[in-house]
């Protein structure tokens, strides 16, 4: 098991409104090459701003102390090359006037010195292994023409284009419906095992992450509350907070809220 | 009677010359204290279903009775009347208020408008309202961006309740809450339906609130409605495609063999 990144003492600092507020405190972490971490956490808890740390997303007006260590990688990240970054809403990331075949072309061109009409093949065999129908003409289709879970396969294709180390997805499902989610949570499942990507998952849904993650990290105002194989966090959870999680899941086995007593036949 | 009787409702749009039919022949009814839940995918028709029940848009064909009225004739004095008794709260309170106006503002506003209440009792129904829904009564000077999202939707709710409602539309009210936030906020729901016998349509992607919190459920699959009965029974062995697909796709925290394959 070795590290792909280590994460040291990283404590990151946003400013607001004149006041210095901590987003993550302290925060020391190993990702293990080749595995699937999940990162779960509420508002608030700091999971996306770990996600943007590691992607070196930052924003410029925040202060970071502490360190992040590639050892697995054996040099400094460079996102779209060694870093894949899949967001929530795929209509914010793709560029709404760019044709998709273009917009996927565009990273394999800038990072594997292709050609352009090697990167469009690039792009169309993308287009295939995210399952979109008709690869050909969605090369030449908008994003607007397409539903969101398609959108978001795009994304997909654009973010593992460069062949990249460590795909991280940030709620790269929870604005779709649960089958869509469903769908896009196993293709990323199917390209991370193809590829042999490290897989950081950021999610607010400790049964989606359990679903897809080998290790889940729980996350609560800025600080790591528990990091576990997902059998022991799920099935043995050291933390009370993480028991409070777990608790407040209404599954469908869950015992019903609703007291019919008194209700109409 | 029913409390809303809903027949035959019909809603076709037109989209880029192409007609698409975001509601089809759906038919159902809600009983007093009920809850029904709408579910299915996303384009399925439910929001939409939320949006004629309320009067937001209106339908190409099919009738909506809500407290003996034939719903769709109102207009005017008498619209905005029986509007009172069907409220709605909506996913992301932030939209739906002014982020400007103080809890307070929020609260007056339907006091007001409906003549529930006169200038000089509103503060004290205001205070009242807040307690009701579990929030202090110093929250009424405070602005809405400035309180939490648990505490927003808490307003929203108060603000529903605010004109004594026989049914509210609840659209995808709980989905964007934190989850311990959330079952407060579900508790409280199924608490003042108790106490006040209101009627919920209940607007959901997420299946296990759904058979959590409803007595019946309805799927819908492109604007018609796939499946329908008692949600615990709909839910535990759904019969239609739709059905089967949202339970298998429906995250699960300990996902046995037998349902991974």
């Amino acid at each position: 098991m070795s590290a792909l990144a280590s994460i040291r003492d990283l404590t990151v600092t946003y400013r607001r409104d004149g006041n210095a507020v901590a987003a993550l405190r302290n925060i020391s972490l190993d990702i293990v090459a080749g595995e699937r971490l999940a990162i779960i956490g509420e508002s608030g808890s700091g999971k996306s701003t770990l996600a943007l740390a590691i992607a070196g997303l930052l924003p410029a007006s925040s202060a970071v102390a502490g360190r992040i260590e590639w050892s697995g990688l054996g040099r400094t990240p460079l996102l779209g090359r060694d870093i894949g970054f899949v967001f929530q809403d795929p209509s914010a990331s793709l560029d709404p006037v760019m044709t998709i075949g273009k917009q996927i072309a565009e990273v394999a061109r800038t990072h594997l010195g292709l050609t352009w009409s090697q990167a469009y093949a690039k792009a169309k065999t993308l287009l295939e292994r995210v399952r979109l129908p008709d690869p050909d003409s969605a090369l030449h289709a908008f994003p607007h023409q397409l539903s969101g879970g398609q959108k978001q396969r795009v994304a997909i294709a654009a973010a593992i284009a460069a062949g990249p180390k460590l795909l991280i997805a940030d709620e790269a499902t929870s604005a779709l419906d649960t089958i869509v989610q469903a769908e896009i949570v196993a293709l990323i499942r199917r390209l991370v095992a193809e590829d042999g990507m490290t897989l950081l998952f950021i999610s607010h849904d400790i049964a989606l992450a359990a679903e897809l993650a080998e290790r889940i990290a729980v996350f609560r105002h800025g600080q790591l509350v528990e990091l576990g194989a997902t059998a022991q966090i799920v099935d043995a959870p050291t933390q009370a907070y993480t028991r409070t999680l777990l608790d407040a899941h209404i599954g469908l086995d869950a015992a019903p809220l609703l007291n019919r007593a008194g209700l109409p036949a | 009677m029913s409390l809303l009787a809903v027949s035959n409702l019909t809603k076709h749009y037109r989209r880029g010359g192409k007609t698409v039919i975001a509601v089809d022949d759906v038919s159902f009814h809600i009983e007093p204290g009920e809850t029904l839940a709408l579910a299915g995918p996303s384009g399925s028709g439910k929001s939409t279903i939320a949006r004629l029940v309320l009067r937001l848009i209106e339908p190409d064909a099919g009738a909506i009775e809500f407290e003996d009225n034939d719903f769709l004739a109102l207009g005017g004095a008498a619209l905005r009347a029986r509007r009172a008794r069907l409220q709605t709260v909506f996913q992301d309170p932030l939209a739906a208020f002014n982020p400007r106006a103080t809890v307070a503002h929020v609260l007056d506003d339907p006091l007001r408008i409906h003549g529930i209440a006169s200038r000089s009792e509103r503060p004290h129904r205001i205070a009242a309202l807040l307690e009701r829904v579990g929030l202090a009564a110093d929250l009424a000077p405070r602005a809405i961006h400035e309180i939490s999202g648990g505490q927003r939707q808490r307003v929203a709710i108060a603000r529903a309740i605010a004109t004594k409602p026989s049914l509210i539309v609840l659209d995808e009210a709980v989905s964007a809450l934190d989850v311990s936030v959330r079952g407060q906020i579900l508790d409280l729901l199924l608490d003042l339906q108790r106490q006040e016998r209101i009627a919920y349509l209940f607007i959901s992607h997420d299946l296990g609130v759904v058979r959590a919190v409803s007595h019946r459920v309805i799927l819908l699959d492109a604007g018609r409605i796939a499946e329908s009965g008692d949600a615990r029974a709909v839910i535990d062995a759904p019969q239609s495609a739709i059905g089967k697909a949202l339970v298998a796709a429906a995250p699960r925290l300990k996902r046995t063999t037998q349902d991974a394959s």
